[in-house]
């Protein structure tokens, strides 16, 4: 090799590489002590039994399978209350992640459309990213005082004569206003996104359809959504996983206690309360790892389900 | 293919970035990874916003004795801290050093236990937090005190030079002690609490506002039972929270919440929920919970609520409403002793274990029990009822001291003939959220929203979140 003269020339314009590498390693540094390794911790603690009972320090021992077995041991109503927590979480994020994405789809559209040129673009997209730059729980003590029973809006029920409505004290009441919130909070983000992704579509087509005579609705539903996919999928994912993790705004809400009848009650609320008074480890550890795998199930199913097929006609990018 | 590598990485990248952000804190996802991020940062002293709260200035001049540079007092409330702030000798207001010292508050809210855990973290670094950042003397509360005078996490407070005086109550005395009858605190509160009602309303319902009049009519369950039907008649509620007579019958339980590591409800607390259940059944009270804003504005002038239940540090703490200028009716309240002797919270000061400023925390207990110009000024100012007889008695015999809130009642005699029923039993490290669980959870019973069962099991599992330790029925 080293008699070739064209090899280390080759090699030379390929190495800048190694700064590449350089330059993105800090984030897996930080990634891996940060995070991988409190992922495997967190793996292995599941598998003991390790609190503190008041101030004094019980365990660790290992116990096997023991915590999954109580976080699935049914109550005598026979409801496990795992279940009713990741049945909680899924139903607050749909009720608030259907309508985010639509209407950020909805806005994204308006926002790019070459025909209706909106002015004053900036300031619309300023305004309705402003609420995700309030603090969640800033949010939740908001609402939970515009809804509460001597708030303004029971105020003006009363006012017209209506009876007092305990918004907190109804299951489906109490979901909406935390789902409203999640909504209210993230459509802007959502909105920034799947513009960003309607701009990287190429403008000739959307120029094509209109001279073809397509209407706003044919465009959208053949040439925008189709292409949008990629983007549409990274939003759900990232919202599934922001949703399932939904912890500050019901918790604020209910105060850690999911209220009514532990209906607004979530997955991480649950993990709180474990990690958060008597330092129980195990039980946190186990309620980690369920999430973790519903999370990975459902990312999955979501990738599954939105993927474009191969065979299909037309949108080939 | 390529399209599927890009929405896979996508998917990795979301992941990467949302479990990237869980170790800023507590920002709005918490993700997967966060709990576990959290889970084995907390030991080593990771949680740095709460572990070891960072000094805030810079250290002021030495001070006079061997004590540490910052005075660190851990607390659920800003109460204490105005009173500190306002009668504790020696504290330099604009300098905000006591002797020279800097006094640094630590407050988080006792709601869901957050003081405590916070409080926990803190004393558990104490032995290895840099001299500021020690814990030097914290506040608990009835709920809990147990947990920390039952621990090495608190000083025996005669090694700091403080000993039981004869001026303070025996109650407050035996609640600060350990198993072994160490004193590991002093409690700068007696509180007896008493039947708090609207002069008008009663006038209107019992046909007199004379606190002796009035405690005749309601000096039994049975009488206040017929009372709240008549005023539900007349269009008042009896009580503005189904939860406002809970203190009365749990601090009068014959048993403890928990025994030998089993929960049994106390059969006060059963009476109770029978209580709470008829009350709300029958519109004598509204769902409000004890600390609840809908609560609260019953006290406003329009309020139609006649009976409230507290100590000498509510009208201060919790009746704001009442006292306000415009929309609140002082004058308009009266107190008596009610259907039964209770007491409710009280603020113990405890010395934190590796306490650098032993010699000043002996100071403030010493002060807020001893000094009988702050307490003079505590009752006097703040409405309070001290935890020093001598004082308590000089103006509870003073004829012409009286509270204007009140209406001139002297609120200090009624608490001073209520002291000895006063009994310190049956505590456990658990109290406050087995308190606070029970009135929350069983309220989606009263509300209709499950059946009583389903209540009590949803309180037991969040019971059994927090305390691994309970076995719960």
């Amino acid at each position: 090799m080293s008699s070739n003269t064209n090899a280390p020339v080759k090699h030379k314009s390929i190495s800048y590489a190694k700064w590449g590498y350089l330059f993105i390693s800090p984030f897996f540094v930080v990634y891996i002590f940060c995070s991988l390794v409190p992922l495997f911790s967190t793996f292995y603690s599941a598998f003991f039994e390790d609190y503190m009972d008041g101030l004094k320090h019980v365990g660790p021992t290992f116990v096997g399978f023991e915590n999954f077995v109580t976080l699935f041991t049914p109550k005598s109503s026979g409801s496990i209350d795992i279940i009713n927590y990741a049945g909680n979480t899924m139903i607050m994020w749909i009720m608030g992640a259907v309508p985010q994405i639509v209407f950020a789809l909805l806005l994204a559209v308006i926002f790019t459309s070459e025909r209706m040129k909106i002015k004053g673009q900036t300031f619309f997209k300023t305004v309705i990213y402003m609420p995700n730059l309030i603090m969640a729980s800033a949010f939740a003590m908001l609402f939970f005082t515009l809804f509460s029973n001597v708030g303004p809006i029971n105020q003006m029920l009363t006012a017209n004569g209506g009876e007092i409505f305990e918004f907190f004290n109804n299951k489906w009441s109490a979901r909406s206003i935390v789902a409203f919130i999640n909504f209210l909070m993230w459509f802007g983000n959502t909105t920034i996104l799947l513009m960003a992704g309607i701009m990287g579509i190429d403008q000739s087509l959307f120029e094509a359809a209109s001279i073809d005579g397509a209407t706003s609705v044919q465009v959208f539903f053949r040439i925008t959504l189709p292409l949008l996919m990629p983007i549409i999928i990274y939003v759900v994912i990232t919202a599934l996983i922001g949703g399932l993790q939904m912890f500050d705004v019901p918790q604020i809400i209910s105060s850690g206690k999911g209220s009514p009848n532990n209906t607004t009650k979530t997955l991480v609320m649950a993990l709180n309360n474990y990690i958060g008074t008597s330092k129980n480890y195990g039980m946190a550890g186990t309620v980690s790892i369920v999430l973790f795998i519903i999370t990975g199930v459902l990312s999955f199913v979501v990738f599954r389900t939105t993927e474009p097929k191969k065979e299909k006609k037309g949108g080939k990018k | 293919m390529k399209k599927r590598i890009m929405a896979g990485l996508l998917a990795a990248a979301s992941v990467l970035a949302v479990a990237g952000c869980s170790n800023s804190g507590s920002g709005s996802t918490t993700t997967t990874t966060a709990a576990p991020a959290a889970t084995t940062a907390a030991p080593s002293g990771g949680d740095t916003t709460t572990a070891a709260p960072a000094d805030t200035t810079a250290a002021p001049a030495a001070p006079a004795s061997e004590e540490g540079g910052v005075f660190n007092i851990y607390a659920w409330n800003e109460e204490f801290k105005g009173f500190f702030e306002k009668y504790m000798p020696g504290y330099d207001a604009s300098a905000e050093t006591l002797d020279g010292i800097k006094v640094k508050w630590t407050i988080n809210p006792s709601d869901n236990g957050v003081y405590q855990d916070k409080l926990d973290q803190a004393l558990q670094a104490n032995a290895s937090a840099a001299a500021d950042d020690k814990v030097d003397m914290f506040l608990a509360e009835a709920d809990y005190i147990l947990k920390y005078t039952d621990s090495d996490y608190t000083l025996d407070v005669s090694t700091i030079g403080v000993s039981q005086v004869p001026t303070e109550y025996q109650y407050t005395v035996s609640a600060a002690s350990d198993a072994n009858g160490k004193i590991k605190g002093v409690s700068f509160q007696c509180c007896p609490s008493a039947l708090i009602y609207r002069r008008s309303i009663a006038k209107e319902v019992l046909g007199t506002d004379d606190p002796d009049a009035v405690q005749g009519q309601l000096d039994s369950w049975d009488k206040f039972d017929a009372v709240a039907a008549k005023a539900k008649d007349l269009g008042y509620y009896m009580t503005a929270s189904f939860a406002e007579t809970y203190r009365v019958f749990s601090n009068n339980a014959d048993s403890a919440w928990v025994t030998g590591g089993e929960l049994t409800m106390p059969s006060a607390i059963s009476q109770w929920i029978d209580q709470a259940d008829t009350y709300l059944k029958n519109g004598y009270t509204l769902t409000s919970g004890i600390w609840g804003d809908e609560k609260n504005a019953q006290m406003f002038a329009d309020g139609k609520t006649m009976c409230f239940f507290g100590p000498a540090w509510y009208f201060n703490f919790c009746m704001g409403n009442a006292q306000d200028p415009e929309k609140g009716c002082s004058g308009d309240w009266a107190i008596c002793k009610g259907p039964q002797g209770h007491f409710w919270g009280g603020t113990w000061m405890l010395a934190a274990t590796g306490t650098d400023n032993g010699a000043t925390v002996a100071k403030v207990m010493k002060a807020f029990t001893e000094n009988e110009e702050v307490c003079e000024n505590l009752i006097v100012n703040e409405g309070q009822f001290t935890n020093n007889k001598t004082v308590n008695e000089k103006f509870a015999n003073d004829p012409s001291f009286g509270s204007d809130f009140l209406g001139g009642q002297n609120a200090t005699a009624v608490f001073c003939g209520m002291t000895d029923s006063i009994v310190w039993a049956n505590a456990t490290i658990y109290d406050q959220l087995l308190n606070e669980g029970l009135q929350t959870y069983i309220l989606d019973y009263y509300t209709g929203n499950c059946s009583k069962d389903e209540a009590l099991q949803n309180f037991y599992g969040y019971i059994n979140e927090k305390y691994p330790a309970i076995v719960t029925p």
